[in-house]
């Protein structure tokens, strides 16, 4: 039997325990990101002057910046939870820094990522208020695919500023972020006047493959057949390929959870609350092996 | 007023400047590197107007694809 309601649930697994483990996978200082995040901008950046030199060839630049692009997402995705700074406010400044310069080479603004993905937080599947709904139950992984490669996703944010009107900082936020977006446009349009091929290879694919790869395996897949609630919004999945090319995005639900959990903690923190989420019935709890570090949850059918 | 107007404009007109300033470009620089177009004069309206009509049609149709 699958327990949902908290009073149905003994008080062996209560929230309480379960948030307090929760907390010790949260205070490491997550410099593995930071090192992603900041270097992987760097290389991308690195490719401008070697492919316009001639020191790499054009088709070398486009395969490392649209691996750098699949890379970008998940260090401003830990900025944008101020999992840098743990709450430290002489800190925040390090989460701002590395969420806006990974996101570069993806072509998006930190601030209309952190404050939609805020609202997906707090109304994951509300077909009405979660940013990030039709990317995630669009249907098929084709259309996911499409709506990501076109730019749906991104009018989605848009949309949702009229959804949050009423919301203050939600809407200063996003406002703040859109002479961003212009710049960002403004500079891809210069750069590709002087440097087509370069332009339309080293960062507008590469950009569309980083959001297309986040897109299915942030949004799509790990809230694939979900319904709305804490324990029921995200899953556990596995298929066949491994976690270290999914950013291990199998194990999504538990940030969820518990968003201040570390990204490269969050295998031993699941090992450690297996029990509570099997009692709570998060779905496919019941398949989550019981060692995960080295686990690469591949499942072939 | 006039910077509203201006941003009204980027959101209303954005698939069209994206057409004319983005696919033109790519368009041209393909066209040019091809060399199949070497005897067509004022190559760079062509392409540039494909890259803008292209522009235009997702904007009226509202979606690229």
């Amino acid at each position: 039997m699958v327990l949902i309601n908290s009073k149905d649930v003994s008080s062996q697994f209560s929230f309480e325990k379960e948030k307090a483990i929760a907390k010790s996978f949260s205070q490491r200082f997550q410099w593995e990101m930071i090192l992603i995040g900041i270097g992987q901008a760097m290389i991308w950046l690195s490719l401008w002057p070697l492919v316009i030199n001639g020191i790499i060839p054009l088709w070398a630049g486009f395969c490392i910046a649209s691996l750098c692009a699949c890379f970008a997402y998940l260090p401003s995705h830990e900025s944008q939870h101020g999992n840098y700074s743990r709450g430290n406010p002489k800190m925040r400044w390090l989460d701002s820094l590395v969420g806006h310069i990974t996101l570069i080479t993806l072509i998006s603004p930190y601030e209309i990522l952190r404050v939609t993905h805020m609202k997906h937080h707090a109304y994951t599947n509300d077909h009405e208020k979660d940013p990030d709904y039709l990317s995630a139950h669009s249907g098929s992984l084709l259309k996911t695919i499409k709506r990501a490669a076109d730019g749906s996703s991104v009018s989605d944010y848009e949309k949702s500023l009229e959804v949050f009107a009423n919301d203050k900082n939600f809407v200063n936020s996003y406002t703040k972020a859109i002479p961003i977006a212009l710049l960002y446009r403004a500079t891809l349009l210069t750069l590709v006047v002087i440097f087509p091929l370069e332009t339309l290879l080293l960062w507008w694919m590469p950009a569309k493959i980083g959001t297309v790869y986040t897109v299915v395996f942030f949004a799509y897949l790990p809230h694939l057949g979900t319904s709305k609630g804490r324990y029921k919004d995200t899953r556990f999945w596995s298929h066949w390929m491994p976690r270290y090319i999914n950013h291990s995005m199998q194990l999504h639900f538990i940030h969820h959870l518990h968003p201040g959990i570390g990204h490269y903690d969050e295998p031993k923190a699941i090992e450690a609350l297996k029990p509570f989420l099997v009692e709570r019935g998060v779905p496919g709890a019941d398949q989550i092996p019981d060692k995960i570090s080295y686990n690469p949850l591949i499942k072939i059918n | 007023m006039l910077v509203e107007k201006f941003f009204d404009h980027i959101s209303n007109w954005s698939k069209f400047w994206f057409g004319l300033i983005f696919l033109g470009s790519i368009i041209n620089e393909l066209a040019n590197q091809s060399g199949m177009f070497i005897s067509v004069s004022s190559l760079y309206l062509w392409t540039y107007g494909l890259g803008a009509m292209i522009g235009l049609i997702a904007k009226f149709r509202g979606a690229w694809f």
